[in-house]
């Protein structure tokens, strides 16, 4: 509540600071509630920097999607939108977003940008969308309870069998402790950090190009093997069969928990929120050992025929200047350019660069339905991870998932 | 003298005349906001709706007509015909729910006694607040975690192991069921109260010299004399529940298993989460059209019987 709060006067800090500044040009951006701590930072610090000024709204979550879509079709769109990289595809294919394909291949550190994004951002071979904000998936541990319960605090577990002994022993602790938490009825939480399980042992839930659903394969089966079993062992607390994501972070703030798949986000608001848990950040590993990521955030995408172009290159060159990337990497994002990370990196805690390696090497799922596929709460993926990880039959979820994937992504619009 | 009495006679009938004309037009003026009120927020929206339904309309991008391609679609979706089928036995079942509570709550509070008032505005209060303000605030009840039922229970050693209540249909279903009787029935209890209270008392006395029983009297007068009043509640009380949606969606997502979707809910989906707005739009046609035929067929079920005046 206190955060809503202080994003609430953030945001009119940041729309009252927009008003006095009328004579230059001005160009209005839309960020996510997720980028409300970084966001307005550097746009006050290009505002004061440049003749040109940046008007920031910060929009709650789940609309800034329906609200974009609206404002378009009303003609009252920004110029800009600071927008969840896995929506792109989907924006780009539906004809709203301005090519910048010339103007992304002459910037001369085009080649060191976040992979993942550009990616995303890439629609028929053409570019719709740069990295702004970085958020990769890792593992983190309570180094208090690692050590009353007889482990090594220092050493975060490195494959499954680890992850599964770490945290029985935790949750021998007894009491309030429990050994392992995650969202269980949450798929946005589970496509971040869940899935990396599965690719880092190998396997994938999607094809390349998004066309195909993968979902029975071995290693799929596997890490449900390493939930379910930990589930039955009872290391795993009551509320994470219906958390739909509300206590992702906040059950591993609490200090009761002992290992927890996470994001980089974790690292910042730990140390300002949290500053007595004291935890310790790794790879999410595969079966074997290995490791893989989710490579999230925001990409920057631009509002077809804006009049504002100009201004908007101006402050995205200056998010990847090196004053931009630490003001980022400052207030909870990762840096998105590969060749300035370190610096930008240089004077924070240093857990951070385990997470900036996460991203460099980071995955995301390439689909132009991912919200349907995977984030929606009635999706088949959501339903697939509540019914694989509680319930009693594995085959029959994973053969309806795969099938109700497969005619969602046969369905979508062709392009 | 004719041609007086001729002038004399005409401009009262012409005043009159100009009377009415204006008298209508001051009427209309009367009117006019209450008419702009409707045409604005309910015949506008309604004619774009059905406009909508018949186009491939996406959230973003161009539309495209498609005549009745999107309710061609609707006879195939089986995902919506299921969450109106679990629409419908909600509504049975909260709607007996919501009797049940508010009768014997209604009767009970109708005559005078001691602290009458005081009881009517307890059982009240719940209708006050917003259902959204009342999902959320069930939703930390109901949490296994930190909420109240499940962590009361155990601490007080009811149960040896704490029981997520949201996690399996029954109880997460009968949860809600709780919930929307605790937040609504006040309001019906009040509706039948009014119905209660405009039964004369000469009736359910002389009833009671010719010997009836209280269940007699129950079947034989009340019921009947508060025709209007139940047609009332139950068309409210129907209709609203065909209408859920805040609680499914604050509570339980749609779960366990998206086993609680409603059809509100799947249009929501269908036009937000999967931006088919043309398609949500047929949707909202479909559903409207079921509401009325309910609502139409209620009232002819509760009509006033011939020759009762």
């Amino acid at each position: 509540m206190r955060n809503l709060i202080a994003k609430l006067a953030l945001t009119a800090a940041v729309l009252g600071g927009g008003l006095g500044t009328a004579a230059a040009d001005t160009a209005n951006i839309w960020v996510r509630a997720d980028g409300s701590n970084f966001m307005p930072r550097i746009v006050d610090a290009y505002n004061k920097a440049h003749k040109d000024q940046i008007k920031l709204d910060i929009i709650p979550n789940a609309e800034i999607i329906p609200k974009y879509g609206a404002a378009a079709a009303g003609g009252t769109a920004p110029d800009a939108l600071s927008l969840d990289l896995i929506y792109t595809p989907s924006f780009a294919a539906a004809g709203q977003l301005e090519d910048i394909t010339d103007w992304a291949k002459s910037l001369p550190y085009f080649a060191s940008l976040s992979p993942a994004h550009v990616k995303t951002g890439t629609y028929k071979d053409h570019i719709y969308g740069l990295p702004f904000s970085a958020d990769a998936s890792v593992l983190i541990w309570n180094k208090k309870l690692f050590k009353q319960a007889g482990l090594d605090p220092e050493k975060g577990p490195t494959n499954w069998a680890e992850i599964a002994a770490d945290a029985e022993k935790v949750n021998a602790l007894g009491g309030n402790i429990k050994g392992f938490y995650f969202s269980g009825n949450c798929g946005g939480c589970n496509i971040f950090t869940f899935t990396p399980l599965i690719w880092a042992s190998g396997g994938d839930i999607l094809s390349a190009d998004g066309s195909k659903a993968t979902l029975d394969s071995p290693q799929l089966r596997g890490a449900i093997d390493l939930y379910r079993s930990m589930v039955k062992k009872d290391l795993v607390p009551a509320g994470a069969q219906t958390d739909t994501g509300a206590n992702f972070f906040a059950a591993f703030a609490a200090g009761n928990i002992g290992i927890s798949p996470s994001g980089a986000f974790a690292i910042g608001a730990l140390n300002t929120q949290y500053p007595n848990v004291d935890y310790g950040v790794t790879f999410l590993p595969g079966k074997d050992g290995g490791w893989s990521s989710f490579a999230g955030g925001d990409n920057f995408v631009v509002t077809k025929g804006t009049k504002k172009l100009a201004v908007v290159k101006e402050f995205l060159d200056f998010a990847y200047s090196l004053e931009g990337q630490t003001i980022l990497a400052k207030y909870g994002s990762l840096p998105v350019r590969g060749d300035i990370a370190k610096d930008a990196l240089k004077d924070l805690d240093p857990r951070y660069q385990i997470a900036a390696e996460a991203m460099a090497k980071g995955k995301t799922p390439y689909s132009v339905v991912f919200n349907d596929l995977i984030n929606s709460a009635n999706g088949p993926w959501t339903q697939m991870i509540n019914e694989v990880f509680f319930g009693d039959d594995v085959d029959g979820a994973i053969a309806n998932a795969q099938e109700t994937m497969q005619s969602i992504i046969d369905q979508a619009p062709q392009k | 003298m004719t041609t007086i009495t001729a002038s004399t006679t005409a401009p009262p009938r012409a005043r009159k005349l100009v009377g009415a004309g204006r008298r209508q037009w001051i009427g209309l003026l009367y009117v006019a906001p209450a008419v702009a009120l409707v045409m604005v927020f309910f015949v506008i929206p309604l004619g774009m709706t059905a406009w909508m339904s018949l186009h491939n309309w996406p959230l973003m991008g161009e539309h495209a007509f498609i005549g009745l391609d999107n309710y061609w679609a609707i006879l195939r979706d089986t995902r919506f015909w299921n969450a109106l089928k679990f629409t419908g036995y909600y509504t049975v079942v909260v709607t007996i729910a919501i009797f049940a509570v508010a009768f014997p709550l209604a009767i009970f509070i109708e005559k005078p006694r001691p602290l009458t008032n005081l009881y009517r505005t307890f059982f009240f209060m719940p209708a006050v607040v917003g259902f959204a303000s009342a999902s959320l605030l069930w939703s930390w009840l109901l949490n296994v975690d930190s909420g109240l039922f499940s962590p009361a229970a155990y601490d007080l050693g009811l149960i040896d192991k704490k029981f997520n209540l949201l996690a399996t249909f029954q109880p997460a279903f009968w949860s809600i069921i709780a919930m929307v009787v605790w937040k609504v029935a006040g309001f019906t209890m009040i509706i039948l109260m009014t119905g209660l209270q405009s039964i004369p008392q000469d009736l359910q006395e002389a009833a009671v010299i010719d010997g009836a029983g209280p269940f007699a009297r129950f079947r034989a007068i009340t019921l009947p004399l508060m025709r209007r009043t139940l047609a009332l509640a139950l068309i409210l009380s129907v209709a609203g529940s065909i209408l859920a949606f805040d609680q499914f969606y604050i509570i339980l997502r749609g779960g366990p298993r998206n086993q609680t979707l409603t059809a509100v809910y799947w249009i929501f989906n269908q036009s937000f989460v999967s931006f088919k707005l043309g398609y949500g739009a047929a949707l909202s046609m479909v559903l409207l059209v079921i509401l009325v035929a309910l609502s139409l067929i209620q009232l002819w079920l509760l009509r006033k019987p011939e020759g009762l005046d």
